[in-house]
């Protein structure tokens, strides 16, 4: 078990969806206000502040890179500002940062900040933008490769080689879909779906439907990061990070070290494990799990990792609403990329956000009760990387 | 009319809209280029090391010697995984829709993203056998591409 060291004291969000009238400035300043408020600290205490890269560029990287945040937040005692990002993993990449900088001793505060406004770019940028992303320009993108076709073929793999049902795959977007209807700053928060809608809807890649391929929007949020010691003194209900593992596969899916789509636990499964053990916790200890797909098929392939399933059957808890609210396993509460919406590199952060907000008891009608452990993760690239972290309102023992 | 007739006047295209994005090849990656002009599936190998890399690197990944050869795959495959696009793709690739894109492996052991052409979508089958066949794209480009070996 490693020693704890350090907590997130306070949280801020915006509602994710298509505003292209709110900038990205507004929201990083919005949220870090509501962070800073919600933590109940002095904003000149904020020893440092980190911001997380706005994809396909934007004025506002400019912005973060020469110190327009600290300023415009009027972050006074300010010694250090940083972007920091790894894609999907920015989540991960920008807390371990803040972590870094915590134990060097500069300041005991860290405010943590990710917008991003995907509306000012066409649906055609956008496409392509993410082609050429989630692909090789040389060798993929030639031949008409998308980020869609991507979890496609891992999709309809993992079917054929674990006897997963694409009922099972389409489960996934359900069980997401109920949680985002209790978060009022889902993107799809009034909207409910059934596994039919899922099933029937338009294929985009098969197998993928349009309901099992996210939606891009824009959002944002921020937290504060203390020491554990400082989070016990000036906060009711810290959320303390137990315990983090990480593992790096590949840029191009075809060089992953899980070459067998069936076996993908076999690389997820030793980071979780690691995990568990650095926060003293087990899988049963665990009153949700956080995750961060994207696409179904990645959070079926999570969930036969974390340790509560065997492997190649997590499709089955899914289709029995065990995962929904409600249900045994609470997953990903948000409702994620699918219904929550698709931030860029800020799906990582709401995850871990609203696993904050649960540990803390400030999760509104999605509230887990009694929840005292969770899960979170988070990955980038082309399912380059994986990243556990163990969060919990209490020390264990 | 046709389908890119159909999408210039609704998005506004021109032509250049049009054009499919092709490989620039790198300074180690050109004799893999070179081969596919020449019909021939090359790969690279480390002389020391025997490690096969695809896509290819500045050095070997396995024991960063620079010491290699080209070597000719047998242009045998299996499908590992596929998928099939229907819709959301960029512009040059909306007339050839429904396209496939699967993983194939090849006999000498590197995975590839690649098309598999001139077959029934819906005999597609994990495992099926495949062999290369060469698509002349452009004057310098030749893509290596895949179909169903005939039974």
């Amino acid at each position: 078990m490693s020693k704890v060291e350090y907590a997130v004291i306070g949280t801020g969000e915006v509602p994710c969806g298509i505003y292209p009238k709110r900038s990205e400035f507004e929201i990083a300043y919005t949220v870090a206000r509501q962070a800073i408020q919600d933590a109940g600290i002095n904003k000149n205490e904020i020893g440092a502040v980190l911001g997380a890269v706005h994809i396909m560029g934007s004025e506002y990287n400019t912005e973060l890179f020469f110190g327009r945040l600290p300023e415009a937040i009027g972050a006074k005692g300010c010694k250090i500002t940083a972007a920091t990002v790894s894609g999907g993993g920015s989540s991960f990449s920008i807390r371990k940062t803040a972590e870094g900088i915590l134990n060097s001793g500069e300041t005991d505060t860290v405010l943590v900040i990710h917008a991003q406004r995907f509306s000012q770019f066409s649906a055609n940028e956008q496409i392509k933008y993410f082609a050429a992303a989630g692909s090789d320009i040389e060798w993929d993108l030639p031949y008409g490769m998308t980020y869609n076709a991507l979890s496609a073929m891992m999709t309809q793999g993992y079917m054929a080689y674990t006897g997963t049902t694409i009922e099972q795959v389409a489960s996934v977007c359900v069980s997401h879909r109920k949680w985002a209807n209790l978060q009022p700053n889902a993107m799809f928060y009034k909207k409910s779906l059934t596994l039919e809608q899922v099933l029937n809807s338009r294929t985009v890649s098969y197998p993928l439907t349009a309901f099992m391929c996210n939606v891009l929007a824009d959002g944002g949020s921020a937290y504060i990061m203390t020491t554990a010691e400082k989070a016990r003194q000036v906060c009711e209900r810290p959320v303390y990070i137990l315990g983090e593992a990480s593992d790096y596969s590949h840029r191009s899916i075809t060089n992953a070290v899980f070459s067998d789509f069936s076996k993908m636990h076999s690389f997820f499964e030793p980071v979780a494990k690691r995990a568990f053990e650095r926060a003293g916790l087990a899988p049963e200890d665990m009153d949700i799990f956080e995750l961060y797909g994207s696409y179904p098929v990645i959070t079926l392939m999570l969930m036969d990792s974390i340790g509560i399933v065997e492997h190649g059957k997590s499709g089955v808890l899914f289709e029995r609403s065990e995962t929904a609210p409600g249900g045994k396993y609470p997953c990903t509460t948000n409702g994620e990329a699918l219904s929550f919406g698709h931030t860029g590199t800020g799906v990582g952060f709401s995850v871990f956000v609203e696993g904050v907000r649960q540990l803390q008891g400030k999760a509104g009608r999605a509230q887990v009760p009694g929840a005292k452990f969770l899960i979170d993760d988070c990955g980038g690239g082309a399912f380059m990387d994986i990243h556990f972290t163990v969060m919990g309102n209490e020390i264990p023992n | 009319m046709d389908i890119k007739e159909k999408l210039k006047q609704q998005f506004n295209l021109s032509d250049e809209d049009f054009v499919k994005p092709l490989p620039v090849p790198t300074k180690w990656s050109q004799p893999f280029w070179d081969g596919a002009k020449q019909h021939k599936l090359l790969l690279k190998r480390c002389e020391e090391c025997g490690r096969i890399d695809h896509p290819p690197y500045l050095y070997c990944t396995s024991c960063l010697s620079d010491n290699h050869v080209w070597i000719e795959a047998s242009g045998r495959a299996t499908l590992y995984a596929f998928a099939i696009n229907e819709y959301g793709v960029p512009f040059p690739f909306m007339p050839d829709l429904p396209y496939v894109l699967a993983l194939v492996d090849l006999e000498e052991g590197p995975r590839m993203i690649t098309n598999v052409i001139d077959c029934d979508h819906k005999k597609l089958a994990n495992g099926m056998k495949i062999e290369v066949v060469f698509e002349d794209v452009s004057e310098h480009i030749t893509l290596p591409k895949w179909r169903p070996v005939k039974q």
